[in-house]
């Protein structure tokens, strides 16, 4: 469908040339659908490039990316080779943080079996619904998500008869009618627990948006919206309200000294209530479940060696 | 590609069950469902709701097509209007939004002589948190509060900021539904 849409457009290739002065009235007629479909167009061109979850591969492709690019960058793709074998990429459409971190989690629990870690989530998603209904959602608008997300996670587990294999999990996260429930899911999730927590979120938000914006509004316009990137604000609300630890590795050429560079990593740890139960749970030594790669604009999945 | 292939094939392979089979829709039955079972919730929820000054039922029997009607809100210039909706719900509804037109003339900054609405959440700013409802209140008070900057009715955005002048040519150009 979309693909279909994305070549229509595509073919239409008059509107995106540009316009004289004297048409700039022209503007008032191209109709937003004719941006919503041109904006698709463009997604369309960049999902032939990269499925939604790509597969696993060495980090040295990373270096071979930046070849012959920023000295800084090589420099620190090689101190990341020292803790990292391996990457696997994201479609960037916007929702590239909830595709890798629903992959990665996922990926998590078929590899551990980990049942303690599954009860625990389930409580949370279930808190969630909880939260999203005393803000007084309704129920169909979220429920769906919610229903196929837990399909998935009981997948996972293996010994029945729906568990499904890694295979089948890669395949599943490139399905765009799977990918997307999913992805909307953590958008319930993550804008439920920052209206929940307002007073706590409100700072993070005006510091980041034209001040004006409120809660609720950077809800509506930031995180619910399909295709809205991720920062802090997404990650610290998924991470706390799934419980869920996520570290998150950032790839840019910030440096102090070019001759010591190090690779920033920034852990999110879920406030104490919901951590992970087993080890006492302090910040030092709560290990990250989920680990992202994160370039400016961008979120990939990144394997320890 | 491999789709179209495969029917033309089953064409030649088997004329006589090809004669009579329509091309099967892109979209997966399961998906359809899911957007029917959401509709439906919808509209129970609206009638439920009793919020005044809103209605939307769905076409005889398309629930992808419906009509609604938005009264214009008290102490607005729109007070005591009442005006008719179209909403047409795609098939990945509700990943897009539904396209929503006016169907009775109504003169506002962010309308045009079409119907069409210029309204962020109809739009880009789209989620699967919208539903019915809460479409046609976000339209019922985008009536009462235009956003004047980016108007698809210059004319209308230019006469906002004299309320009673502005009145007039809402009642002169409104056709009681």
């Amino acid at each position: 469908m979309e693909n279909e849409e994305g070549l229509q457009a595509d073919g239409e290739s008059d509107p995106k040339a540009p316009i004289p002065v004297s048409e700039v009235d022209a503007w008032e007629n191209i109709r937003d659908d004719d941006i919503m479909q041109q904006q698709s167009a463009i997604r369309a061109e960049e999902a032939e490039k990269v499925p939604f979850i790509g597969d696993k591969e060495p980090l040295s492709v990373l270096a071979a990316e930046y070849e012959s690019g920023s000295p800084i960058l090589l420099k620190k793709i090689k101190v990341l080779g020292e803790k990292y074998g391996s990457i696997r990429r994201t479609r960037g459409d916007g929702n590239c943080f909830f595709r890798g971190f629903m992959f990665s989690y996922l990926e998590h629990i078929l590899e551990s079996q980990d049942q303690a870690e599954v009860d625990r989530v389930t409580t949370n998603v279930e808190k969630c619904r909880e939260t999203l209904q005393a803000l007084g959602y309704a129920d169909f608008t979220f429920e769906d998500f919610f229903a196929l997300f837990l399909e998935q996670l009981e997948s996972v587990v293996q010994g029945k008869e729906t568990s499904i294999s890694h295979d089948e999990l890669v395949i599943r996260s490139r399905d765009q009618s799977i990918s997307d429930y999913i992805v909307m899911f953590f958008r319930f999730v993550t804008s439920g627990e920052i209206k929940r927590r307002s007073e706590f979120f409100e700072p993070f938000i005006l510091g980041m948006t034209n001040a004006t914006a409120t809660v609720e509004q950077f809800c509506k316009s930031s995180v619910e919206p399909m295709g809205e990137e991720s920062d802090h604000v997404h990650i610290t609300a998924l991470s706390d309200a799934l419980g869920v630890p996520i570290r998150v590795v950032y790839l840019d050429r910030s440096t102090y000294d070019i001759d010591h560079v190090i690779v920033n990593h920034h852990d999110f740890i879920p406030s104490a209530g919901h951590l992970p139960s087993a080890g006492g749970g302090s910040s030092e030594t709560t290990k990250p479940i989920v680990t992202l790669l994160y370039r400016p604009g961008h979120y990939d999945i990144l394997y320890l060696k | 590609m491999t789709t179209v292939n495969n029917g033309y094939q089953d064409n030649n392979n088997n004329p006589a069950v090809a004669a009579t089979k329509q091309p099967l829709p892109p979209a997966k039955s399961v998906d359809t469902q899911s957007v029917l079972k959401r509709l439906q919730s919808e509209l129970m929820a609206l009638m439920m709701s009793g919020d005044g000054g809103i209605s939307a039922f769905p076409e005889e029997d398309n629930i992808f097509c419906w009509k609604g009607t938005i009264n214009g809100s008290k102490d607005t210039v729109f007070e005591g209007t009442e005006y008719k909706l179209s909403l047409s719900f795609p098939t990945d509804y509700p990943f897009k939004p539904p396209k929503v037109k006016f169907e009775t003339g109504c003169f506002h900054p962010n309308v045009d002589v079409y119907g069409n609405i210029c309204l962020d959440i109809l739009q880009d700013k789209w989620s699967s948190a919208y539903d019915v409802r809460t479409i046609l209140l976000s339209i019922q008070s985008l009536l009462g509060e235009p956003n004047i900057s980016s108007p698809l009715n210059t004319q209308a955005a230019a006469l906002w900021s004299n309320q009673e002048e502005y009145r007039k040519m809402v009642m002169k150009l409104y056709k009681a539904v």
